[in-house]
């Protein structure tokens, strides 16, 4: 391995708060520097802008939940994140597609696939929800309190180019 | 080879450009008449549909309304130039693009290395200044200059970190490269100002020990202080001391063409439309 490359891998390392602490000299400054703080913080920084402006709805709820910087910071650090919004927030929202929060769940898997069919995809999704999506929706644009899930049935969310708007509702009881 | 052409040319005042990243029609109509040139940076107008990235159509209509009045430059990000392994050849299919659509009077990239072994880092890695760098880069620089028929210019980015071992002296290492390759410089006055503040680096040997004939382009921008750093985030105007610097460095590189002010389009809610206007009626008058 080249010096070049031992720094650029080191440094890619540290930024993303992965692997043993370095051997290097050089490199074992820079872990020991504040500067490094700043240097993940501004990396994250990026991602929060890119995600922010392309995932209304999850980083709104992720906010209301008060785990959008950690959301963030976790994806930063476990993922190859892409430069162009598209890809990034595709893959961010897929990695929250199995979250254990059925409300997270709904809300990214929901985003995602309306981000795909809004830029053109002719798959059509179905994302269930355990309350009422348009009331969470609504909640999340005015800042009015989130409904809570409901026992009794669940909510089938089809995204499809073809429907008006692109989405429609069925409400089924649980048997 | 499309190098910098760094001799002197008596010209009344550099150019003044600016940064624009499309979608606000209502600011490109007001900034057009303020400026000479756009600098346009491929990768901020670039969309991916996951396998394969490509430039946004409507953005590039909005450029080529305004090109009966306008000149245009490229400034990169994304080419990652430094890289230890490869650069990102998708960056140059955008550029490719670009240069089939626009007649462009040069093109930039930072110094740095954004991708590591394909991995994007988000953030920008500063070249360490040694011979195997300065060999990688200029071999790099030259591939450049013959893919493109225009003269390539680097610019120097902001150290946040320590620095690494080096072999060079940051002007030096600048030297190096345009002395091997006869590319270009862009010269960021922020830049300068944030490694002054952050790393102690002293201007006056900088400035005195640089190639100032290969400068070509200068960038004036405002950032932020944050944990005691100045950060090169181009979210305000600049200050008075970084366009005092930028004075003085228009009056000692000869070859100096352009003043770009740049600015993210993110920044463009909070500074206004006005603030960004009178920023560049101010940067005008500086440099005339």
């Amino acid at each position: 391995m080249t010096r070049l490359e031992v720094y650029q891998r080191g440094l890619l390392d540290l930024v993303k708060r992965r692997g043993a602490p370095p051997e290097d000299e050089y490199l074992r400054r820079v872990a020991d520097s504040d500067a490094l703080a700043t240097v993940r913080e501004i990396a994250i920084w990026w991602r929060v802008f890119a995600l922010e402006a392309q995932c209304r709805f999850t980083s709104r709820l992720l906010k209301r939940l008060g785990r959008f910087d950690e959301m963030v910071a976790w994806y930063f650090n476990h993922h190859l994140t892409s430069p162009f919004v598209e890809e990034l927030s595709d893959d961010f929202l897929g990695s929250l597609s199995p979250h254990n929060d059925a409300l997270i769940r709904a809300t990214s898997q929901f985003e995602r696939a309306f981000l795909k069919v809004r830029a053109g995809s002719a798959q059509t999704f179905e994302v269930l929800w355990d309350r009422h999506p348009d009331l969470v929706f609504v909640a999340l644009e005015n800042g009015s309190d989130l409904p809570p899930a409901e026992t009794e049935c669940v909510y089938r969310l089809r995204i499809d180019r073809n429907l008006p708007g692109m989405v429609a509702c069925l409400r089924e009881r649980i048997p | 080879m499309a190098g910098a052409d760094t001799t002197f040319h008596p010209c009344p005042r550099p150019a003044l450009a600016v940064t624009y990243e499309g979608d606000d029609r209502a600011l490109l109509e007001r900034i057009v008449p303020l400026v000479d040139t756009i600098e346009i940076s491929p990768d901020a107008i670039a969309t991916s549909d996951g396998r394969r990235a490509s430039l946004r159509p409507e953005v590039l209509d909005e450029y080529a309304a305004v090109s009966p009045q306008i000149k245009f430059i490229a400034h990169g990000v994304g080419l990652s130039i430094g890289s230890f392994d490869h650069w990102d050849e998708g960056y140059l299919r955008l550029l490719d693009e670009l240069f089939a659509r626009f007649e462009l009077g040069w093109h930039s990239e930072h110094l740095a290395c954004t991708v590591v072994a394909g991995e994007n880092t988000g953030t920008m890695f500063p070249m360490p200044r040694t011979e195997e760098a300065l060999d990688l880069i200029c071999e790099r620089v030259r591939r450049i200059q013959e893919r493109y028929p225009v003269p390539f210019l680097l610019e120097h980015v902001i150290h946040l970190l320590p620095d690494a071992p080096a072999e060079f002296t940051p002007a030096g290492f600048l030297n190096a490269i345009t002395s091997r390759t006869g590319c270009g410089l862009v010269l960021d006055a922020y830049n300068l100002e944030c490694d002054v503040f952050n790393q102690g680096l002293d201007i006056g040997a900088f400035l005195g020990e640089l190639d100032l004939g290969a400068v070509r382009e200068l960038h004036l921008a405002g950032g932020v202080k944050h944990n005691g750093l100045h950060l090169d985030i181009h979210s305000n105007t600049t200050r008075d001391t970084t366009l005092s610097l930028a004075l003085e460095i228009v009056r000692r590189a000869p070859g100096l063409r352009a003043v770009t002010f740049e600015f993210l389009k993110e920044a463009v809610l909070l500074l206004g439309h006005d603030a960004i206007c009178a920023e560049l009626a101010r940067i005008r008058q500086a440099i005339q």
